[in-house]
C-alpha cells in the first residue's frame, strides 16, 4: 500500500510541479490580462487577434533567439475587479516579468498598482486616460492621451463653426478625461458647452439622455461614445428625427459600431490618434492581417496591439527575460521605432511623445478618413 | 413640451420592457416563493433564439421565427425548472436563490460560447419615428407597447378566467393547503414556468429588436424589472406592471432636471424607499 501511495506522490509531482517548470523553459510568456468576456469584449476579441497574428510572424521567424513566444492570454472578464485578478494570477502563477494591461483606461488603472507594486512591466495599447501611467516607472503606454485628442475635438468643432456645443460622456475615466480635454480647450477657443451629460455604460436606452442634448436643436452634439453605446444612440437619435452633426471621440470609430448602427451613423465626425496609413509598415499589416483573418476590417486600436508585441519582444531581446531588463530596455528599443501605428518614442511619463491625430467619418457605411 | 411629452413616451416604452420582465420574474416568485436571478437569462436566449432562427441555416423571415423562438425558451424555462429547481422543490430560499444565480452565469456564458460576446443586431432597417403631438414613434416602439398589453390582458384571462389560474393563484396563495384541496401543484407550477419564459422571450426579443443583442442584456434589465417587483409588491402581477411602468417613467422624468448620470440612482431611491416602508415583502411574508 505504501508504495502505490509512492507511485501516487510521483505522479503528482511531476504533473503539477515538472510539468509548469518545463515548459517555462521552452517558451517565452507574455501575459495578457484580455477582456474575452463581460461587456467590452467586443473590443478584447479584435485585440487578440492581432496580438496573435505578431505572435504568429515572430515565432515564425525563429522567435526571440530560438524561443518561441508564447501569450498566456486571461480573461479579465470587463470589470476592475477581475483585471486585478487576472494581472495577479499572470505575475505570481505564470511568473511573467511582462504582460499586457486590460482594455479600458478604468480598468487598466485598477490593475496597474498591482503590476508596479510586484514590480512587472504592464502595458497598454489602448488606454488614453491622462493618468495612466501614474502608478509607476513600471507602467508604459504606446498610445497618446486623452489630453491631445480633446484639443484637436475643440479645435474641430471650432473650425466647423459649432461655437455652442453640448457635451456627452461614458461617464468612466475615459469618458471624463476626454470631456474635460475637450471642456478646457473649447473654452479657452471661446466656445459655449451647454450642457454636460453623462451617461452611464451597457445601458439599452439612451433616448431621454439624448432628447435633453438636442434641447434648443443644437447643430452639432459631441457625444464621446463608445462602439455599443454609441450604435443604440445613434439609432435612436434616428428614430426620434434628431437632426445634428454628431462629434465624437476615437472609441467610436469602429466598423462594427457602424454596422450595428446602420444609416444612422451616416455622417458623424471624430478624432483619432492618427496612423499614417501608407506606411509601408501599415501596408504589410493590413496584408497580413487579411491573409490571416479573410478580412481587412481591422479591429480598433488592433494596430496598436501589433505594435505593443513588437515592442515587447524587442524589450527582451535586448534586456533580458526579467522585468527590470524589459523596463530599462524598452525606452531605449522604443526610440525612434516606426512601427504600424507610427513612431514610438516614450515621454518622461512613458506616454508616446508624438501624437498624430486625424479625423474619421462615415460615408456609405464605411469608416473613411474626414476631409474638409 | 415636446421634450416632456417625448420623456413620457420614453418612459412608458422602458416600463413596458421592465413590466415584462417584472411579471415573469413576480409569477414564478409567487408560485415557488424564490426570486429566480436566472430570469434574465431566459429573456436573453429569447433574444438569441430569434437570431439563430433568422441566421443560417433556418433563415426564417423574421415574422415567422418568432414562435419557434419563444417555443424554445419555453422549453429552456421548462428545463431549468426540471433540471434545476424541481430537486430544490423542498430547499430553503438561500439553496434557491444561489443556484439561480449559478444557473444564471452558466446560461449567460454558454450565449457567449454560442454566438461570442460581440454584439449582435436582427439587421432590421432603421426608420425615422412617427410624428405626432411632437412625439415620435417607430413601429417597433409602437409593437413594443402593444405586445405588452396584449400579454397584460392574456395573463388577466388566464389568470383570472381559467380553472388553471385559479389553481395557479391557489397554489401561490398556499401550496399546502391547495394539494389538500385536490389541486395539481405540479401543473400549476408548470404553468407558472411556461407563462414566465414566455413572457421573458417575448420581452427579451422586444428588447433585442429595438435596440441590440448581447449575452448581458438580460442582467442588466432583470435588476429595474426586480425593483420592479419589489414596488408592486413580490408576487402581484398587477404590482409588477405598475412597479414597471414607475420605474420607466421616473427614471426617464427625472433625467430632465438631474444629471443623467443619475440615473440608476433614481430607479434605486425608489427601491429602497419601498424596501424600508414595506420592508415584509423581502422577509417572505405575503402581502395578502
Amino acid at each position: 500500500m505504501s508504495k502505490f501511495k509512492a507511485l501516487f506522490a510521483i505522479v503528482l509531482l511531476v504533473l503539477f510541479v515538472a510539468s509548469p517548470v518545463r515548459a517555462a523553459q521552452d517558451t517565452i510568456k507574455i501575459g495578457a490580462a484580455f477582456a474575452l468576456s463581460g461587456s467590452i469584449a467586443v473590443y478584447g476579441e479584435g485585440f487578440k487577434k492581432c496580438v496573435d497574428l505578431a505572435v504568429d510572424e515572430i515565432n515564425a521567424k525563429g522567435g526571440i533567439k530560438g524561443k518561441k513566444i508564447q501569450i498566456v492570454y486571461e480573461d479579465n472578464k470587463s470589470t476592475p475587479k477581475d483585471c486585478v485578478m487576472a494581472v495577479r494570477k499572470l505575475i505570481t502563477v505564470d511568473k511573467v516579468p511582462v504582460l499586457f494591461g486590460p482594455a479600458g483606461s478604468s480598468n487598466f488603472m485598477a490593475a496597474a498598482p498591482v503590476a508596479q507594486q510586484s514590480k512587472v512591466v504592464m502595458m497598454s495599447a489602448q488606454g488614453t486616460a491622462e493618468k495612466l501611467t501614474q502608478a509607476g516607472p513600471y507602467i508604459f503606454r504606446i498610445i497618446p492621451s486623452n489630453a491631445k485628442q480633446g484639443q484637436r475635438l475643440a479645435k474641430l468643432a471650432f473650425d466647423m463653426g459649432y461655437k455652442k456645443v453640448p457635451v456627452m460622456y461614458v461617464n468612466n475615466d475615459w469618458g471624463l478625461d476626454l470631456k474635460d480635454g475637450f471642456v478646457d480647450s473649447f473654452r479657452k477657443m471661446g466656445g459655449v458647452v451647454t450642457d454636460v451629460i453623462p451617461f452611464d455604460e451597457k445601458k439599452t436606452d439612451y433616448r431621454t439622455e439624448l432628447l435633453r442634448a438636442n434641447k434648443g436643436k443644437p447643430a452639432a452634439i459631441v457625444n464621446l461614445t463608445y462602439i455599443n453605446e454609441g450604435s443604440i444612440q445613434f439609432k435612436q437619435a434616428y428614430e426620434m428625427s434628431i437632426k445634428t452633426q454628431w462629434l465624437c471621440g476615437s472609441a467610436a470609430r469602429a466598423p462594427k459600431m457602424v454596422e450595428l448602427a446602420g444609416k444612422a451613423a451616416e455622417g458623424v465626425i471624430g478624432t483619432y490618434p492618427s496612423i499614417p496609413q501608407d506606411t509601408k509598415q501599415y501596408k504589410a499589416f493590413k496584408e497580413a492581417y487579411k491573409k490571416k483573418y479573410g478580412d481587412d476590417k481591422i479591429p480598433i486600436f488592433g494596430d496598436y496591439n501589433y505594435d505593443m508585441v513588437y515592442l515587447a519582444v524587442k524589450a527582451i531581446e535586448k534586456g533580458g527575460y526579467t522585468a527590470e531588463g524589459i523596463r530599462k530596455a524598452l525606452p531605449a528599443v522604443a526610440k525612434g521605432y516606426k512601427g504600424v501605428t507610427g513612431d514610438k518614442t516614450f515621454d518622461a511619463k512613458r506616454g508616446m511623445l508624438n501624437a498624430d491625430m486625424g479625423l474619421w467619418t462615415v460615408k456609405d457605411g464605411k469608416i473613411v478618413d474626414y476631409k474638409k | 413640451m415636446d421634450i416632456f411629452l417625448q420623456s413620457v413616451v420614453n418612459g412608458i416604452l422602458a416600463g413596458c420592457i421592465y413590466a415584462l420582465f417584472a411579471m415573469g420574474l413576480t409569477l414564478i416568485y409567487g408560485v415557488l416563493n424564490f426570486v429566480n436571478f436566472a430570469h434574465g437569462e431566459l429573456i436573453m436566449w429569447g433574444a438569441y433564439f430569434l437570431y439563430l432562427f433568422i441566421s443560417e441555416p433556418f433563415s426564417l423571415p423574421l415574422s415567422v421565427a418568432v414562435a419557434p423562438a419563444i417555443l424554445c425558451t419555453v422549453c429552456l424555462g421548462m428545463v431549468m425548472d426540471f433540471a434545476i429547481f424541481r430537486p430544490l422543490r423542498k430547499a430553503d430560499r438561500l439553496t434557491l436563490l444561489i443556484a439561480a444565480m449559478g444557473l444564471s452565469f452558466l446560461l449567460r456564458n454558454a450565449a457567449q460560447f454560442f454566438w461570442g460576446a460581440e454584439v449582435r443586431t436582427y439587421g432590421l432597417e432603421i426608420s425615422r419615428g412617427f410624428q405626432f403631438l411632437g412625439v415620435s414613434l417607430t413601429a417597433q416602439q409602437i409593437l413594443i407597447i402593444g405586445v405588452t398589453v396584449a400579454c397584460v390582458i392574456l395573463v388577466y384571462l388566464l389568470f383570472f378566467r381559467t380553472s388553471l389560474g385559479k389553481s395557479m393563484r391557489a397554489v401561490s396563495d398556499n401550496l399546502d393547503l391547495a394539494r389538500v384541496v385536490g389541486i395539481n401543484a405540479r401543473r400549476s407550477i408548470r404553468a407558472a414556468w411556461i407563462v414566465s419564459a414566455a413572457l421573458a422571450g417575448t420581452g427579451g426579443i422586444l428588447l433585442a429588436l429595438d435596440t441590440n443583442l448581447n449575452p448581458e442584456m438580460g442582467v442588466i434589465n432583470l435588476v429595474k424589472a426586480f425593483a420592479a417587483t419589489l414596488i408592486g409588491g413580490v408576487g402581484n402581477l398587477w404590482g409588477a406592471l405598475l412597479g414597471g411602468l414607475i420605474i420607466g417613467l421616473a427614471e426617464n422624468l427625472s433625467v430632465l432636471v438631474i444629471s443623467p448620470g443619475y440615473k440608476d440612482a433614481v430607479a434605486f431611491a425608489i427601491m429602497v424607499g419601498i424596501l424600508l416602508t414595506r420592508p415584509y415583502l423581502v422577509t417572505g411574508k405575503r402581502t395578502d
